[in-house]
């Protein structure tokens, strides 16, 4: 019984991480510029989740693989007065579109509240089966 | 109508030789198949305490997480005992009643 | 001295030396959830393995040793930071979900030994009683 709450916090933290990578990509849906200030656009970034737990893969749970960066092509738009365009004129922007960013956050949530649903019930299940001993 | 019935009194009488003699056997060895019993509940009533110890040490040292099983395994050892000590003190009490017979 | 045994007999020792790890490590979290915006704050933990693993060290040794000659309440834990290779940039390596599931765990865990232990103790009362209530 309680290894399935280990189970549920699994899933906990890795639709938490999810969530803060599409924060993160929402967040730079304009940055044309990396931390150096030289103009490499921010790349979507989207999380990898494989089974089993972090710190053990033979037991129930989720883990984060790795938070890869998709390399889809950069969405280009004709600004050519912008001194970030390149010599035809255009400017590239991160390839991030913040209408699938948010229903992806969307599910990211309503996954991490099922997880938290299912602990309560295992919870409530096992208080339950403490009246047998009453 | 009449053979029916006719026919039905031998096996009657067959069933109720059969126990008698059982009813006899049975009268017979009385004290030590009581006896017997007994031994045998309390046999019974020790191994299902054993099986609710090694349960709970199970799921004390994390070996197992059927939580269910050991609460079952305890409140089976405990009505065990419990209904022992009912015999027990039905047996005192019978004991007593005979004991306190005015001769 | 054989009050001494009659007390500790059967699961008894067990569960209250489990008892006293989950109020220990109840403890521990709660300061833990306290200290969940501190800068530079080591979270810590009594790891439930460790814990698990000595006693049953301990009751393979009452197994094989004569009556009340093994004790238990000498088993003891070291406070550690537990290792989620999380890191904040303030320092602090909290993981609120693990905080929390955690800490409901431990809360089971008492309510189940406390249970346990509760029984144990009624069937020895019910012994001496000699009556079934």
């Amino acid at each position: 019984m309680f290894d399935i709450l280990d189970t549920g916090a699994s899933g906990l933290m890795a639709q938490r991480i999810r969530l803060d990578t599409i924060a993160g990509n929402i967040a730079n849906i304009n940055t044309t510029r990396d931390a150096d200030g030289k103009n490499d656009p921010y790349r979507r970034r989207f999380v990898v989740l494989a089974p089993g737990r972090a710190d053990d893969p033979s037991l129930p749970g989720v883990h984060v693989q790795q938070v890869g960066i998709d390399p889809s092509p950069l969405i280009r738009r004709y600004e050519p007065g912008n001194p970030e365009a390149d010599k035809e004129g255009y400017v590239s922007y991160p390839n991030i579109d913040l209408s699938i960013e948010y229903v992806n956050a969307l599910e990211a949530s309503r996954a991490y509240e099922a997880n938290v649903t299912i602990m309560d019930t295992a919870k409530s299940m096992f208080t339950s089966s403490l009246r047998l001993l009453a | 109508m009449i053979n029916p019935t006719n026919t039905n009194l031998p096996a009657l009488t067959g069933t109720s030789q059969t126990g008698g003699a059982s009813a006899s056997s049975a009268a017979g060895g009385g004290e030590t198949s009581f006896a017997d019993s007994l031994q045998k509940s309390i046999d019974e009533v020790s191994r299902l305490q054993q099986d609710a110890t090694k349960a709970v040490d199970d799921v004390a040292t994390g070996q197992t997480q059927n939580v269910t099983g050991v609460m079952t395994a305890v409140e089976k050892a405990d009505m065990a005992f419990k209904t022992l000590l009912a015999i027990r003190a039905k047996l005192m009490d019978a004991y007593d009643d005979i004991k306190g017979i005015s001769v | 001295m054989f009050l001494d045994r009659l007390l500790n007999q059967g699961n008894a020792p067990l569960l209250e030396q489990w008892l006293q790890f989950t109020e220990a490590r109840e403890r521990l979290l709660a300061e833990d959830v306290a200290n969940v915006s501190t800068p530079h704050y080591q979270q810590k933990d009594l790891s439930l393995a460790q814990f698990q693993s000595a006693l049953r060290e301990r009751m393979n040794l009452r197994d094989s040793s004569p009556p009340g000659a093994v004790r238990f309440e000498d088993i003891s834990m070291d406070v550690q930071s537990p290792r989620h290779n999380l890191m904040f940039h303030d320092g602090n390596n909290r993981s609120m979900e693990q905080l929390m599931t955690d800490q409901a765990k431990n809360a089971l865990m008492h309510t189940l030994a406390v249970e346990l232990l509760r029984q144990q103790y009624s069937v020895m009362e019910m012994a001496l009683r000699e009556r079934v209530s």
